[in-house]
């Protein structure tokens, strides 16, 4: 993995300096560099192709009872029929529209509380050790009580998956606020920046790669607080679905969901990603590199 | 806040004092750093300020800045200092002309930028990111974003200390052109006795706290000092003949 980002890396600055490098030797290296990356790519992907023919095999075979895992194209011939006649796109609507929902709330309640603790001293004496506990809790721990307060509906997932996403993102952005080279805000101060101006064109860049850590961060945890959300008094979503799915010993179904799930957090790291690359262009570890 | 820095009157805004320091105090605690120091800078007058390490000449050069307060005494000046600092303090996440343009407001920014970058020789590259930039490329990025401020008063921080050789004869060349072109005062501080006799109209030496030694060339180079007799004020001793 690393190989391969390094390479890639190695291209890309060839490619900015806009010109051809001087040394051919580069050039060839650079090349050889390429098939040398696509060649590993696809032994990565080598393992799990070989991995999904083996159970496929085995599934067929009867080696593998349909009881215990289903065959892979079983699987996808499920997911067909619930997508064309059943309630599949209907409940993976309802599961986004709910990490959806929890992870907007959470990410402002984090990012709003590390922001005033970022730039106060008084704010961190006032909040920082409050927040600090809570979080020593596995936020999962909390879910009885949340479903006392809030029984069991929309507004106990949507609470929980907040409740996830609040500290990594609140961490992050504290630990990005105050990491901020005090050098910077010299110069900006020399320059006559006023404090907002000093927020917005120093200290807020300088925080938003540790900020997107903590996005990436919060999406993964957003994403367990729905499942295990989802597996309790749901009465839709992917969680109901599979739940729904162990009443009747249906394993194609279940590991549907499993599946589903694992390709959402797929996309969701891929969304993270794809931010990082956008909003940290400028920043040598990111930008054009990945 | 003890920083005394007032609008001179405007009848004195074309060829008056760049900076007027009188009796300026810094200590950190009970240690004296700068004490009664008097130095006066005309527009257009380039100082260099010599002194061996911590002999408090960075601690002037931030408190003319404005960086850090000071316990005693006056500093005037006409308007905000623009500073070089030793390294480039580039912002690695906004283009060269929106580092150049930091804290300018007005409309036409980009512009302005321009110009400035262009007088360095970096006026094709308004859109590259800093880190595609050499040492030097840097400095001189850092040198446009304290001229675009039109300041009276530009203070230099060791600017050319981390640079190789050639590059710094370069970027004394560059700094004497736009110094020129400019005309701001110029407080140079550094510890390259060489740096200081090709660039300065006047030296300073610094020693506890205080300028102990003086000396101001003449226009036409006609009273130059020697390497030796500077090296012998900053308490080095020379071994060349003499």
């Amino acid at each position: 993995m690393s190989n391969i980002e390094l390479s890639q890396i190695d291209r890309t600055v060839i490619g900015a300096d806009g010109g051809v490098p001087s040394q051919g030797g580069d050039t060839s290296r650079a090349s050889a560099n390429r098939l040398g990356a696509r060649g590993l790519q696809l032994l990565s992907w080598l393992a799990p192709v070989l991995l999904v023919i083996v159970w496929e095999w085995l599934a067929q075979a009867g080696w593998l009872s349909p009881q215990v895992l289903p065959a892979p194209s079983k699987v996808m011939r499920t997911a067909f029929k619930l997508a064309t006649t059943g309630t599949l796109l209907n409940d993976l609507g309802v599961s986004l529209l709910r990490a959806a929902a929890g992870f907007t709330i959470g990410a402002a309640v984090g990012a709003g509380l590390g922001i005033l603790v970022g730039f106060s001293r008084i704010a961190e004496a006032a909040i920082d050790r409050s927040v600090q506990m809570i979080r020593a809790i596995p936020f999962l721990a909390a879910l009885p009580l949340v479903i006392v307060w809030l029984g069991v509906g929309e507004a106990e997932k949507i609470f929980l998956v907040a409740l996830g996403v609040t500290f990594p993102i609140y961490i992050n952005t504290v630990l990005g606020i105050r990491q901020v080279d005090p050098k910077l805000i010299e110069l900006g101060r020399v320059q006559g920046l006023g404090a907002i101006q000093l927020i917005r064109r120093i200290i807020l860049p300088g925080a938003l790669p540790s900020i997107l850590t903590g996005v990436r961060y919060a999406l993964a945890t957003a994403w367990l607080a729905l499942v295990v959300a989802e597996t309790i008094g749901a009465q839709s979503g992917i969680g109901f679905l599979a739940m729904d799915a162990r009443e009747f010993l249906r394993t194609d179904v279940i590991v549907l969901t499993i599946v589903i799930y694992a390709l959402i957090g797929v996309a969701a790291d891929g969304i993270a990603r794809f931010l990082e690359r956008r909003l940290l262009a400028w920043h040598p570890n990111y930008g054009a590199a990945r | 806040m003890n920083v005394h820095v007032a609008p001179l009157s405007p009848t004195s805004f074309e060829s008056g004092p760049a900076v007027v320091v009188s009796n300026l105090m810094r200590s950190y605690g009970s240690r004296v750093v700068i004490e009664k120091l008097n130095l006066r800078i005309e527009r257009g007058e380039f100082v260099a300020l010599l002194g061996e390490s911590g002999c408090g000449k960075t601690t002037l050069l931030r408190a003319l800045a404005g960086l850090d307060s000071i316990q005693g005494g006056r500093i005037v000046a006409p308007r905000r200092p623009a500073v070089v600092f030793q390294e480039h303090r580039l912002l690695p996440w906004d283009s060269l002309w929106r580092n150049v343009s930091l804290g300018l407001q007005i409309p036409n920014a980009r512009e302005r930028a321009a110009e400035a970058l262009t007088e360095v020789g970096l006026g094709d590259r308004l859109d590259d990111w800093p880190r595609n930039l050499s040492g030097g490329q840097a400095q001189r990025v850092a040198l446009a974003r304290a001229l675009v401020q039109q300041p009276e008063l530009l203070l230099l921080d060791e600017p050319f200390a981390a640079l190789d050789a050639l590059t710094r004869i370069r970027m004394h060349e560059l700094v004497r052109e736009l110094v020129a072109n400019h005309q701001p005062g110029v407080l140079l501080v550094t510890h390259d006795v060489d740096e200081a006799i090709a660039l300065a109209d006047r030296i300073l030496v610094m020693r506890n706290g205080a300028i102990a030694f003086e000396h101001r060339a003449a226009r036409d180079g006609s009273t130059p000092i020697s390497r030796a007799e500077l090296l012998g004020e900053l308490g080095v001793m020379s071994h060349s003949p003499s």
